[in-house]
């Protein structure tokens, strides 16, 4: 479970009993940071973590971490014996400038000490062709345990026109959470936040985290010469039955997903060694049923573009940039229907772009730049957002200290953590800049400091 | 003997200059040479005695027999291969591993630069 979710749903709760939302049938799931370092690859892989992370701790990926996803979690130093199980805890300390009212689920106004999540992952080789990422989490705030992020991957690798190739599948259960690059929003920074503040505005697109765990998919993929990409897939909605078998509980059941619903993905990537790019294109199709019993479906086509840069140089300075675009068209039938909308036609849009620095794979600075614009709508984005807007536009500011990680790091590869300072300010947040909440609410007021210790083992 | 240290004195000088120089020039490339190995080889291999990672540790990898280092995993080709890691040896299996070793499991495409790999021997000839 992001770690943000609980802390979200108040937000959302309010929201759908207003305009008679269902939960992800907008995308209304503020975009949620997945927080993961996983030493079980660097254990079976003889690596230190600092081999496939920037930075020496999860998620960013160097190039070659993105071939070791790519290749279905399997590479290993060749040695038997290794048990590809890890965990992870990651506890903070969240201020806001303004103190909440009401106050987050389960917490105080402002000033919170809290045990964001603790996860146990299944991550590793399982054969010589198949490899799996699954994460249970238990949710420090929300305070229940249930899966998080899944990703089962077969790979083959062979020859096409004498160009080593990888053919592989991967079965998930987050659109963008297989995706191999740094730059799809369930991979992008901030990779760790808040779970009791206000992430960056309670509307967020489909692909950026609307299906996530509610679903299980899965895609067929190819990787071509280290160079070019591809992939496609298609999902399905978990039963309520299964979800709360799998601890998401019934309430938050998203609905139904239209069976035509595609994931797609296309991009080029350059391993340079002393630096390395990315660019590409991505999309979702797919429709919501918000409730099961009765007829009645929202489309939303997200596109998105998206690039990285690295340089990475003998990795004493390594320099990273990532941006994506996601353009999201809604076609609102059901939401119109009834009555949870205003216009049939709407579009979300999201743009990232962000930089980061690392020093001797230990000290890192990291600065983003967040903007969700949308159209407006006044049934749709009433309570909580003014102007019915969904516009929310901040920057987040990082440092962090890892410590451990590398060659000769004590404890390796089982001692990993890393400490960090994040601070988010907002120009706009759910369509204004003051009063967005009608309380008399600025987006300043929900500039927030984060203070997170996140380790894994 | 002034005619001696006229003649000697300038060649000595070139000849130590030229000595310090070439030191120097040495000492260079081995600096440039373990940022080679920063850049291009210290993912999967060490330079650390008895440090293997998913290669084997490079640490008096010159001179040695290939796929002789205890506890590191070894494709059969590499194995079979019967190599001794001389200076021209580890240049051709840089410069393109699976074009010496075919059936090796090292994925690295190959160092084009004569230049930088030219540094890391350097570089590789002090692990010892």
């Amino acid at each position: 479970m992001h770690p943000i979710l609980s802390g979200g749903k108040t937000r959302l709760s309010a929201i759908r009993h207003t305009a008679g939302l269902v939960l992800a049938t907008a995308g209304f799931l503020t975009a949620a940071p997945a927080a993961h370092a996983v030493p079980s690859f660097a254990r079976q892989t003889g690596q230190e973590c600092a081999a496939c992370h920037i930075g020496a701790y999860g998620p960013q990926l160097t190039p070659y971490g993105v071939k070791f996803k790519i290749g279905g979690y399997t590479d290993s130093d060749g040695k038997g014996g290794k048990v590809p199980l890890s965990g992870m805890v990651v506890a903070s300390f969240t201020r806001t400038a303004k103190s909440q009212d009401p106050a987050p689920d389960k917490s105080s106004p402002n000033n919170n000490h809290s045990l964001d999540e603790a996860s146990v992952f299944l991550a590793g080789r399982l054969s010589d062709k198949i490899g799996a990422f699954v994460q249970a989490t238990y949710d420090g705030i929300g305070q229940r345990t249930s899966i998080d992020q899944a990703d089962v991957r077969f790979a083959h690798t062979t020859e096409v026109a004498g160009k080593e190739t990888v053919f592989g599948v991967s079965v998930n259960n987050n659109p963008g959470v297989q995706d191999p690059f740094n730059s799809m929003p369930v991979w992008s920074f901030p990779y760790t936040a808040s779970a009791l503040a206000f992430g960056q505005g309670d509307a967020a697109t489909m692909i950026n985290g609307g299906l996530e765990q509610r679903v299980t998919g899965v895609s067929a993929y190819t990787f071509w010469n280290n160079m070019v990409y591809a992939e496609l897939g298609t999902y399905r909605a978990l039963t309520p039955t299964m979800q709360s078998r799998l601890g998401l509980g019934k309430g938050d059941d998203m609905g139904h997903i239209g069976g035509n619903t595609a994931y797609w993905r296309l991009a080029v990537f350059q391993d340079l060694k002393k630096q390395a790019f990315n660019a590409g294109i991505f999309g979702l199709n797919t429709s919501v049923q918000p409730d099961r019993s009765t007829p009645g479906s929202n489309k939303f086509n997200d596109l998105g573009v998206d690039a990285s840069y690295q340089f990475l140089g003998t990795r004493e300075h390594v320099a990273t940039v990532n941006t994506s675009y996601i353009r999201e068209r809604q076609t609102r039938n059901q939401l119109v229907a009834t009555e949870g909308a205003d216009n049939l036609k709407g579009r979300l849009n999201e743009f990232k772009l962000n930089a980061s620095y690392h020093y001797m794979q230990t000290w890192g600075a990291t600065i983003g730049r967040f903007v969700t614009h949308g159209t407006s709508d006044a049934t749709l984005y009433s309570d909580g957002f003014a102007n019915g807007s969904p516009n929310t536009s901040g920057y987040i500011l990082q440092a962090d200290w890892t410590p451990w990680g590398k060659e000769s790091s004590w404890g390796a590869p089982w001692a990993n953590v890393r400490l960090g300072a994040q601070y988010t300010m907002y120009d706009k947040y759910n369509g204004a800049k003051t009063n967005y909440d009608g309380n008399g609410r600025d987006a300043k007021d929900n500039n927030t400091l984060f203070l997170f210790a996140w380790t894994s083992f | 003997m002034k005619m001696i240290s006229r003649t000697l004195l300038p060649l000595l000088v070139v000849a130590a200059a030229s000595s310090l120089s070439f030191q120097a020039r040495a000492a260079g490339d081995v600096e440039k040479g373990k940022d080679v190995f920063a850049t291009e080889c210290a993912e999967c291999h060490s330079a650390r005695e008895g440090k293997n990672k998913k290669g084997p540790s490079l640490f008096g990898v010159v001179g040695r027999k290939a796929a002789t280092v205890a506890d590191a995993s070894y494709s059969d080709g590499l194995k079979a291969s019967g190599i001794t890691w001389t200076p021209d040896k580890i240049d051709a299996y840089v410069t393109a591993p699976k074009k010496l070793v075919p059936g090796g499991k090292m994925k690295y495409d190959g160092l084009a630069s004569a230049a930088e790999r030219a540094e890391l021997l350097a570089y590789l000839a002090t692990l010892k």
